[in-house]
């Protein structure tokens, strides 16, 4: 029963999206197709507006003459925007991008800016409430900016550390991923049987919902159950030795939270990289190696002339994402901390801000952090693909 | 059937002026073929016809009717595309239905029309298969029978036989002459081969730079090129062209050049309309080049010249021959000549052309 | 050939014994020579054969170990998912625990919602993946056939958005989602996903479209198919392995997302099966053998569509990351 409820409520959901889509492919239409009539103005200024105000008014702080005024104007811009200068030209292309780029100007433009807004307010458990009924929250300048740099955003932890943090996770990330990668990649690419088992069986961590994933191996971390410490105790007893140089189990989740996270994540993260690098492998024509062989080229040598260089251009466009995903992975640290009592020694900026946000409720403050880190990631990409483009000229 | 007629048609990609006042007509039933070389603005001028491509400025008629603003569909045309364009997941079948689908007609004339191309095409075994299992003239064939079940007022081929192997392409060329004379239909072929152009059409266009260079029968445009483009593009191997001044003395005219004195008479250009020393181009086509022959009056005087290369083509041969540092390519009966050895040639003039170098035009009768 | 009009040095009978008499003693030596160099030979190829195979043998160590690296956490929860509720915690290593059962297999598929969260997960991510399939396929075939002002500039917004992080958007979406009273819903849920791969597939799928000529659609327009016809009825069936793709890739990350829904889904009732994992991992003590037991059960079926279309799926994000 409860089954049919949910289908009947996401079927009326889906109905309501298609009549919206085309409510607005025939809002275009008409505006596309009868731009020069006489009428144009006039029935759409009467229809256009009235409508709107009908639909929208609850959402928009009720049925005053403002919104209706708001509307009227709004309606007055659009339609002579198409009729002095859209000219109903391009019709099929434009109707065709107008649901997808609306979408995305109201789920991801839209919510970019409300991010802004809110780091320059104050948004936080006290004021939600209010904020929800209303919509007043207070206006409070740079304050959250300040906040950001001062205060911390988890128990205890400077923003310095966090930024320390994330560069040693992103660092230590990539570097792993690239050279297991690599070295997986090159091992595949040998003539040998069973290449499609392995591969098969090498992508397995990236198949796997990265949720189940990231908890089983959370739970192998795990003191005294998990694999890794009933290893390390077993070794220990075969070689005295080892335990005499304190090797030996360890509060993994405890102690060691980052090292876990960051084994968990080069775990996670190798077979794409295997992947991407393996395909580059497989596209260099097998000519260059029967020729570097003639000019009697050693193994490295073949590795350092021919393979790098022909790999570069596949491997580098997913570098550049897998730095980017790592420097923005939340999922995997929150997973492995984000329990009740979960230790923040291994939080980097992204999820400081999450928690930031949802266990400490600091709505503002993580708004304005996010701004933060938005603003520093994208000064180093864009300082990065510069010195990409400096490489290129050379 | 349908007349269709081309009025100044200009067409401009923003600054690029592809076409530039083109005036064409097809008359109904006719075969006209469009040759030029890539880029001249054929295809364009073809694409327009379809609806394919939007018109600058111009008019297109088809049956006297303006159809610059119609839709592809409501131009009662059909197309043969280069790349055949045969929907993939589609059969044979149900791509040759396809627009009588859309059109609504009754399903048993569908497929009776339907068969009756096949059979027309000897297709009609490979009706249930897809276009991927089909050989390359197969899915030409189908092409071609895609257009004729639509019975359209006027067949539009755009170099449908470029992408076939020479062998393929000279049996579908006869194919398709010979479902011209069935069809008695109204064609505009585009190409860039002029033997087919030569082969195919009852009239010939020949574009250059988008703009139409000569027009007229396969005949008038190989016999009496109107200009230098036309006479070197149309007729294989390339016609032989010797640059030079005219010298006009006492009512009689001279070609000279280094090398070369040739006596130009009455009978091939008007020697009032020629000036002393006007620099002029003198055309003649490698088969019009006779080598080691007596004397006659349609010939001119001996010249000289000494064998380059020799190409033997079997019952013919070609013969690259040095007239002092001018290279001419004379087309001969076979009888193994030596490169090497010196030899007389004589001009035909009947079939000698004279142009000016300046304008490029014909001026020789 | 002889040409009896020359004449040799020798009859052809004197030519004929003097090459068999050559050919005899060259037999001779080659019979004297064939077995030191076949030994040779032999010898060489031997040695190199040995080094080749112990080179490929070293690699089917190094990648067996690799291999066994990554599929060991699976194998371990299905292992522990099979113990008996009373050995959960043991540090017995092997694959198949003694007194294998599927208790925790029943206990989860009774004594929680697993199912609920299951039947949940599928709706959101279905009904995602068709809004944004629908979306990107039409915004897609529109970049990839049509000139018009600003796709250049449309195709930079679309590739600037990725750099946005996700995480950055789960707060506002979440404040916007809860503005509306739509938290703890599938609605809510729906909205928050629906265009999150969108850029992503109208990559993939424009460049699909890119590779079917244009000429299909100008048939279909000459055999009288109006524009969007044209792209329904031609285009569309064309790219079903594109759209395959886009499909899959919308509802991976859909129904692999956790932190949205960690704030939006409150209730059990209503929670996604990433939710209900989590939350029986979080209690270690007591719902570990059935935390085990619901991974293997969503797994093994991702498991199954990822490899099986692993192929499409790689070239798809390889294609999208170099031109990228």
């Amino acid at each position: 029963m409860e089954l049919l409820k949910s289908l009947y409520e996401v079927g009326w959901f889906l109905l309501l999206i298609i009549a919206g889509v085309a409510a607005l492919e025939g809002y275009f239409y008409v505006h596309f197709k009868f731009y020069d009539k006489k009428w144009f103005f006039p029935a759409l200024l009467l229809i256009v507006p009235a409508a709107c105000w009908g639909i929208f008014g609850n959402m928009l702080g009720g049925h005053t003459v403002a919104l209706w005024l708001y509307f009227f104007l709004a309606e007055g811009l659009i339609a002579l925007f198409f009729r002095h200068i859209v000219r109903g030209q391009h019709t099929v292309p434009y109707m065709l991008i107008a649901p997808a780029f609306i979408g995305l100007a109201l789920l991801l433009v839209y919510p970019f800016v409300f991010e802004f807004y809110l780091s320059f307010h104050d948004l936080k458990l006290t004021t939600i409430m209010a904020w929800k009924e209303t919509g007043q929250i207070p206006f409070v300048w740079f304050k959250q900016y300040v906040n950001v740099f001062t205060t911390s955003p988890l128990n205890d932890v400077s923003i310095w550390m966090l930024l320390w943090r994330t560069f040693l996770w992103t660092f230590t990330n990539v570097f792993f991923h690239v050279l297991g990668g690599f070295a997986l990649a090159l091992l595949l690419n040998n003539n040998i049987k069973g290449k499609g088992i392995y591969r098969t069986l090498l992508v397995i961590p990236w198949a796997m919902p990265q949720v189940v994933a990231v908890l089983a191996m959370r739970g192998e971390f795990h003191a005294e159950n998990g694999f890794v410490n009933i290893l390390l105790s077993r070794l220990a007893e075969w070689w005295p030795a080892l335990a005499n140089m304190g090797i030996g189990p360890v509060q993994w989740l405890s102690n060691y939270p980052l090292t876990t996270c960051t084994i968990i994540n080069v775990w996670l993260g190798i077979p794409f990289m295997m992947v991407v690098i393996l395909g580059g492998l497989q596209s260099i024509s097998k000519s260059y190696y029967d020729a570097a062989d003639i000019d009697g080229a050693t193994y490295f040598q073949k590795l350092r002339y021919i393979t790098l260089p022909l790999v570069k251009p596949v491997a580098m466009p997913a570098i550049t994402l897998g730095t980017i995903w790592t420097f923005n992975n939340i999922n995997v640290i929150y997973l492995v901390t984000g329990q009740a009592g979960g230790t923040e020694k291994a939080d980097i900026l992204v999820s400081a801000m999450y928690k930031a946000a949802f266990t400490y409720n600091r709505y503002s403050y993580s708004a304005a952090f996010a701004i933060v880190i938005f603003i520093l990631l994208f000064s180093i990409s864009v300082f990065y693909l510069h010195g990409l483009d400096a490489a290129k000229e050379d | 059937m349908a007349s269709v007629e081309f009025k100044n048609i200009v067409k401009r990609f923003k600054e690029n002026t592809v076409l530039n006042g083109v005036n064409v007509n097809i008359k109904d039933k006719e075969f006209l073929v469009i040759v030029g070389p890539s880029g001249c603005g054929k295809s364009t001028l073809l694409r327009m016809l379809a609806g394919l491509e939007t018109v600058t400025d111009g008019d297109i008629l088809i049956d006297g009717e303006r159809v610059n603003e119609y839709h592809p569909s409501k131009r009662n045309i059909a197309m043969v595309f280069q790349d055949y364009a045969l929907y993939p997941h589609m059969t044979v079948a149900e791509n040759m239905s396809f627009s009588l689908k859309l059109k609504k007609t009754p399903p048993e004339e569908i497929e009776a029309r339907v068969k009756e191309a096949a059979a027309t095409l000897q297709i009609t075994q490979y009706l249930a298969r897809k276009p991927q299992a089909l050989s390359g003239g197969q899915r030409q064939r189908v092409a071609i029978g895609r257009a004729i079940v639509r019975k359209p007022k006027v067949f539009l081929f755009d170099e449908p036989l470029s992408n076939l192997d020479a062998k393929l392409r000279e049996e579908m060329r006869v194919e398709i002459a010979k479902l011209h004379q069935r069809l008695n239909a109204t064609i505009l072929y585009v190409t860039h081969d002029q033997v087919e152009a030569m082969t195919l059409a009852d009239r010939i266009v020949i574009m250059y730079n988008g703009k139409v260079q000569q027009e007229g029968t396969p005949m008038e445009v190989y016999s009496k090129p109107e200009n230098l483009f036309v006479a070197g593009f149309i007729g294989s191997p390339t016609m032989n062209f010797l640059r030079g001044k005219a010298s006009v003395k006492a009512g009689k005219a001279e070609f000279t050049s280094k090398d070369i004195k040739i006596a130009l008479p009455a009978s091939l250009i008007d020697i009032k309309a020629l000036k002393d020393g006007q620099e002029i181009v003198v055309g003649v086509r490698p088969d019009d080049i006779s080598v080691d022959v007596p004397a006659k009056d349609s010939l001119t005087e001996n010249i000289e010249g000494k064998i380059d290369v020799s190409e033997l083509l079997g019952h013919r041969e070609n013969l690259y021959i040095y007239i002092g540092d001018t290279r001419v390519l004379a087309n001969t009966d076979a009888i193994g000549r030596e490169p090497g050895s010196k030899v007389k040639l004589r001009f035909n003039y009947a079939n000698m052309h004279v142009f000016d170098k300046e304008t490029e035009k014909r001026i020789s009768k | 050939m002889i040409d009896p009009k020359k004449t040799y040095a020798m009859t052809p009978e004197e030519l004929s014994e003097k090459y068999e008499s050559t050919k005899e003693s060259l037999d001779q030596l080659r019979g004297m020579l064939m077995p030191f160099l076949k030994s040779q030979y032999e010898k060489n190829r031997k040695a190199l054969e040995r080094k080749e195979k112990i080179k490929k043998l070293l690699i089917h160590l190094v990648i067996i170990c690799c291999c066994f690296i990554c599929i060991y956490p699976l194998l371990r929860i299905f292992s522990i998912s099979l113990r008996p509720g009373d050995k959960l915690f043991s540090t017995d290593l092997s694959l198949i625990p003694d007194g294998a059962t599927f208790s925790a297999y029943a206990s989860l598929l009774k004594n929680t919602n697993f199912l609920r969260w299951l039947w949940n997960s599928l709706v959101i991510t279905v009904a995602t993946s068709f809004i944004g399939v629908s979306l990107a396929s039409t915004a897609a075939y529109a970049f990839s056939r049509f000139r018009f002002p600003g796709k250049k500039i449309g195709m930079i917004l679309l590739l600037s958005s990725q750099m946005i992080p996700a995480g950055m958007l789960i707060l506002p979406l979440f404040l916007m989602i809860m503005k509306m009273n739509l938290m703890n819903s599938y609605l809510g849920m729906i909205i928050a996903y629906s265009v999150s791969s969108l850029p992503f597939s109208i990559w993939i799928l424009k460049g699909y479209y890119d590779t079917i000529p244009r000429s299909l659609e100008e048939a279909a327009l000459v055999d009288g198919t109006s524009e969007v016809e044209a792209f329904w009825r031609i285009i569309l069936p064309l790219s079903t392995p594109a759209l395959s793709i886009a499909f899959l890739f919308n509802f991976t990350t859909a129904w692999n997302e956790y932190l949205v829904a960690r704030v939006v889904l409150f209730s059990s009732q209503q929670y996604t099966w990433t939710l209900g994992l989590f939350e029986l991992q979080g209690q270690y003590l007591t719902q570990w053998g059935m935390f085990a037991a619901g991974s293997m059960l969503v797994t093994i079926p991702v498991l199954i569509v990822f490899l099986y279309s692993s192929k499409w799926l790689i070239s798809g994000l390889t294609l999208g990351s170099v031109k990228g």
